[in-house]
């Protein structure tokens, strides 16, 4: 402890060497002293407790008994990360080289044009807006987690000189004696020195579902497992335990693991190594045009300043401004979705990352099982009947009639403790709370389902002795009165350990008849324990007696310190086992997972043999699919010499993992399809990751304890239950199961693939529309047109009219099953690849960009201007002092004329777009099927083709738009002209599409299939 | 395909509309220099308005029909979200004091 903090001063240096000695196990050493060692080394004592100096002295020392909080991102940085990440800076650059260009051209020029210094504006208002909605998107699943906090101060019953006395938990010190009783949360990591029935639930902390007892001796070298050691924020389920604290706050394993998941660092998230990716795609496109024209300027003798400009303003006119918002809105959009279907999201980019998953390892406990014991089987008539475990009581049931199962009934019934809390009969039975151990729980809920209320039962045969549970006997007895008031005998029951109780019995109960126990039942009883003991089960024996009424008359006074009755000769009823059952939909959900290629890996920190059967269970471990022990169990052949690679499955221990170098780790984690990890620590559950994302996975974590937290914040994206799951889980998690449902997963699975297709498709859509809007300029420069497209024209498109649609596009349906499909590549299946570009630029671009210009030409030539004359014209075009430039048929036309005229083009080729921009929609709704097999189902879609419309045709004709954005009316004739294109559009792509079809894997396919 | 049909009705519907305005305009002006632009821009808003107007139509369409041969994927039942987020939360809530 010490080393410990001496290191803290300098923890800057030792950051690194802090997280590696976190990720090692747990240095606790207490539980191997004894209890006097433990005293003399935090000066206490056993009887007093600490003084309240010295209480007070340590609490100065140590610092209080709370979490250290992480820490948390203030507000304004999250805002500036919204703002500066990602997509944003490549519009921030945009935006800069606009105001640059706008400044050169202001230093040089006596009437600059406005037109940089209004796209730098826009820019910047662009990543502004979108960067306040997705701050205020991601606020909005923050202030949920908000709720998830809990703020109910603890308190601690501590023994400080002599004296007991109720102090708030953060006050309680390393050395204090301390209390604990039944529904207490454990307030520090304590080291047990008495302890009576003592009973304490690791689940969220070990993952084991059974509370574990609690006792003042060693058990165990692991101070994990060791019975004299209760951990900080475990619940103490029942009986009373006093102890030593001997670690407080972030000091604890509790605290440990806390400060593990909050130093973890992320990486960044599949979807953002996409955009980063496509980024750098687009300004090697737009860097790479920007110097061809730059050179190309200066050779055709512009001025230095003059091709700077241009450089500048190609490089912008590259920079897609709707795209940001479009993407934005559209997982946004998922988000909201997957939200309505109870997962919530707390970060926009985690959306698709479900979508990318190649392997999920997932936490056992609560995650795929309920997180409550439930009797599985029963053995009684020498037969094994099956209980119903499924949560809503739909499975089968076993039959009811027979004498021995009302028996056994009342015995588990009788010999129980546990009971409903009051108030809770309006809930199915299922749903109560009950007060006492698991298993007695577990036993109560079955009865009461089967037989009716056990409070009935329990008033009729009053109790009148009773034996609890404890490790030494290893079973629990009662005595009863019987149903039968003129009965006086007494009924005694027991139940506890099978074998215990089968050493206890000399007859057996078969269809309701006494019979003596045989060597041949004796067998059977063995081969039901064996059976249900290796489905992971915990099994229970149940025996019971009508004590003679000559020995033990009415009123018989029962000792049940020096037992004075019997309690052998017994008669054995029979077997109960119980398990924490598998959830309902998991099973489906794990199908649905394996045939969407995804690896699931069982992780877990219970016993191997139960995880085992769970995992068989859920389908981890198919049917049919052996381990190497298996195997060798089958063939009767020692391990050794069985083949690995012949076992598909495996069950690795967490002790053996301890040993494994990352070469063997690997090498598991390559050739075993179904893994079952179990009995791992949070450490061990951290590196399972680490080996996954090692061999280049996508590694999505499921889990609800403490114990898992570090995974799932090392994950690329780490799924918490929202109803059982721990604080710690839920804050470091990146997505929320709001109904704990396991199933909810594949949904997000296939929302995250959908949306990964349908940004292709909208990147696609958006990036097509820069082609036509960069030519214009071009050609302006090489050719020296008058200037077929102006910027505000441009942003009409980028922000008005192709807004919608590309938005639409987020709400295509799936083309084909995309669950039976294996997950992407990250490294080859891109979000923007050579492929789309080449499309959306090189094609499909250069087809609008051939409309843009007919209708521009069609317009001029209307007016008198051929195309031969306008080549070379622009110097005189754009002289202000020219008033009389002839046009080819000889008419003068003055400056301002000449501009309405241009402008008009302007206008002519943004509604051309338009045009050309619905048969790109239509087309970028598939990628691989006929729009006709797709079908016009996405009414956005339409809604989108409808508004875009309508919005170039109120911009043409609203009066005001020639003073507000020069926008001039166009005769309806000019609408048509880009039509032709519009169709060649469409036939074109349907046939590349139908080639694409036709020959899978063609030369198509490898060129052009996005 | 009925969408496919309604969309292209609707369409000829308004290019019929602003059609004969037009030529109406063109049979008065005989001068080709001189273009009527004042009906045109009416027509065009006109235009504008309908296909506005079908828009919203056809979203507001969505709700009545979409249970009959649409899977309920998209927007208009977003309204429900908001209780949705609400109701698991309250549970929480309730869920992590009772724990307690």
């Amino acid at each position: 402890m010490g080393d410990k903090d001496d290191r803290s001063p300098k923890k800057k240096k030792g950051a690194t060497k802090d997280m590696d000695d976190l990720k090692k196990e747990v240095p606790i050493t207490e539980h191997k002293m004894s209890v006097e060692e433990v005293c003399r080394k935090f000066q206490t004592d056993i009887v007093q407790g600490l003084t309240n100096a010295k209480a007070a002295e340590f609490l100065i020392r140590d610092g209080p008994n709370a979490l250290t909080p992480p820490p948390t991102t203030p507000e304004w940085v999250k805002f500036c990360r919204q703002l500066f990440g990602g997509f944003s800076i490549l519009l921030w650059t945009g935006a800069i080289l606009c105001f640059l260009a706008y400044a050169i051209q202001a230093a040089t020029e006596d009437d600059p044009a406005g037109d940089n210094l209004y796209l730098g504006i826009v820019l910047t208002a662009v990543v502004i807006i979108t960067g306040c909605f997705s701050y205020f998107q991601e606020a909005k699943s923050s202030k949920i987690m908000e709720s998830f906090k809990n703020m109910v101060p603890q308190q601690a019953l501590v023994i400080r000189e002599g004296e007991k006395v109720q102090i708030n938990a953060e006050e309680v010190v390393a050395g204090d004696l301390i209390e604990v009783k039944g529904g207490d949360r454990i307030p520090a990591d304590i080291r047990v020195v008495s302890a009576h029935g003592c009973k304490v639930d690791n689940s969220s902390l070990t993952g084991e579902s059974e509370p574990q007892n609690r006792s003042p001796d060693c058990t165990h070298d692991n101070p994990l497992e060791t019975r004299n050691i209760a951990f900080f924020s475990t619940n103490c389920v029942e009986g009373t335990a006093r102890g030593l604290v001997i670690c407080t706050g972030d000091r604890t394993v509790m605290g440990r693991i806390a400060t593990l998941t909050s130093g973890l660092e992320t990486g960044k998230t599949p979807i953002a190594k996409e955009i980063e990716h496509f980024i750098h795609i687009i300004t090697g496109v737009a860097v790479f045009l920007g110097v061809t024209f730059f050179i190309l300027a200066i050779i055709l003798g512009y001025s230095w300043l003059e091709a700077v400009i241009f450089l500048i303003g190609i490089i912008v006119a590259n920079v897609p401004e709707g795209l940001l918002a479009t993407v934005t809105v559209c997982l946004t959009l998922t988000a909201k979705r997957m939200a309505k279907k109870n997962c919530l999201v707390k970060n926009l980019e985690a959306v698709e990352t479900l979508g990318s998953t190649s392997t999920i390892c997932s936490d056992k406990t609560g995650t795929l099982t309920q997180n409550r014991m439930t009797v599985a089987h029963m053995w009684f008539d020498n037969q094994i009947h099956e209980a119903d475990t499924t949560e809503d009581q739909s499975g089968a049931s076993f039959d009811k009639s027979s004498v021995t199962w009302l028996s056994l009934a009342r015995v588990a019934g009788l010999c129980n403790r546990a009971q409903f809390k009051g108030g809770q009969d309006s809930l199915p039975i299922l749903k109560r709370d009950v007060a006492g151990d698991a298993s007695e729980s577990a036993l109560l809920k079955c009865i009461e389902l089967s037989c009716g209320s056990v409070r009935v039962m329990r008033d009729k045969n009053k109790k009148v002795a009773e034996i609890p549970f404890n490790s030494t006997n290893k079973y629990q007895l009662s005595v009863h009165e019987t149903e039968d008031p003129n009965d006086n005998r007494y009924l005694l029951v027991m139940k506890g350990a099978p074998e215990r109780i089968l050493d206890r019995c000399t007859t057996i109960l078969l269809q309701g008849k006494e019979q003596p126990m045989d060597e041949e039942l004796k067998e059977a009883f063995q081969n039901a324990y064996m059976e249900l003991g290796g489905l992971g089960e915990r099994v229970l024996g149940f025996c019971h007696v009508l004590l003679p009424e000559d020995q033990y008359p009415k009123g018989f006074a029962f000792d049940t310190d020096d037992v004075n009755f019997q309690t052998d000769n017994l008669c054995f009823v029979g077997l109960m086992s119980m398990i924490d059952p598998p959830r309902a939909a998991v099973p489906d959900a794990v199908g649905k997972c394996r045939s969407a290629g995804i690896k699931v890996i069982m992780v877990t920190g219970d016993h191997p043999i139960t995880a085992k059967a769970i995992a068989k269970g859920v389908g981890i471990i198919s049917e049919g699919n052996e381990t190497v022990e298996d195997i060798a169990a089958r063939l009767n052949i020692p391990v050794s010499q069985v083949n690995p690679r012949d076992a598909k499955a495996c069950v690795i221990h967490g002790t053996d993992l301890k040993d494994l170098s990352q070469d063997q780790m690997d090498d598991i984690l390559r050739n075993h399809t179904e893994i079952v990890f179990a009995r791992t620590s949070p450490q061990q559950k951290l590196i399972i990751v680490e080996g996954c994302q090692r061999l280049g996975a996508i590694v999505a974590v499921t889990g609800d304890g403490v114990n898992d937290s570090p995974a799932l914040k090392k994950a690329d994206i780490g799924v918490a239950m929202g109803i059982s799951g721990s604080d710690v889980s839920k804050q470091a998690a990146d997505m929320i199961l709001l109904d704990d449902n396991f199933a909810s997963i594949v949904t997000g699975v296939e929302e995250g693939r959908l949306i990964f297709d349908n940004l292709k498709k909208s990147i696609a859509y958006t990036l097509t529309s820069n082609i036509p809007e960069i030519t214009p300029f071009l050609l302006f420069i090489i050719v020296n047109i008058p200037l077929p497209l102006g910027t505000i024209t441009i942003l009409c498109i980028d922000l008005g009219t192709d807004m919608v649609p590309a938005i639409s596009l987020a709400y295509e349906m799936a083309e084909s099953d995309i669950m039976k499909r294996q997950p992407r590549n990250p490294t080859r299946d891109k979000l923007v690849n050579e492929r789309l570009i080449s499309i959306a630029y090189g094609q499909i671009g250069m087809i609008q960009a051939l409309g843009g210009f007919f209708s521009y030409f069609v317009i001029l030539a209307e007016n008198g201007f051929l195309p031969s004359i306008l080549v070379g014209i622009r110097l005189n075009w754009d002289n202000r002092s020219v008033n009389d430039l002839e046009d080819s048929y000889g008419q003068q036309w003055t400056y301002e004329q000449r501009k309405i005229v241009e402008f008009t083009c302007h206008t002519a080729f943004f509604v051309s777009i338009v045009v050309v921009q619905w048969a790109d929609v239509i087309i970028c709704k598939t990628r691989r099927n006929s729009v006709f097999q797709q079908g016009m189902k996405n009414k956005i879609l339409i809604f989108g083709l409808f508004e875009e419309t309508a919005l170039a045709a109120f911009l043409s004709y609203c009066p005001g738009m020639d003073v507000a954005l020069r926008m001039y009316p166009l005769k309806p004739t000019w609408w048509f002209c880009a039509f032709p294109y519009s169709f060649l559009i469409f036939v074109y792509d349907e046939v590349r599409k139908l080639l694409l079809r036709r020959n899978p894997g063609g030369w198509v396919e490898k060129e052009t299939y996005y | 395909m009925e969408t496919i049909l309604l969309f292209l009705s609707s369409f000829l519907v308004c290019v019929a509309a602003v059609d004969p305005s037009t030529q109406d305009a063109k049979e008065k002006v005989e001068n080709p220099f001189i273009y009527d632009y004042e009906s045109l821009r009416i027509g065009g808003l006109a235009f504008a308005v309908v296909l506005f107007t079908l828009g919203i139509l056809l979203i507001l369409s969505r709700r009545c029909r979409c249970s009959i041969n649409q899977k309920p994927r998209a927007p208009g039942d977003e309204e429900k979200q908001e209780e949705n987020l609400v109701v698991p939360k309250a549970t929480v809530v309730a869920e992590t004091a009772a724990e307690n």
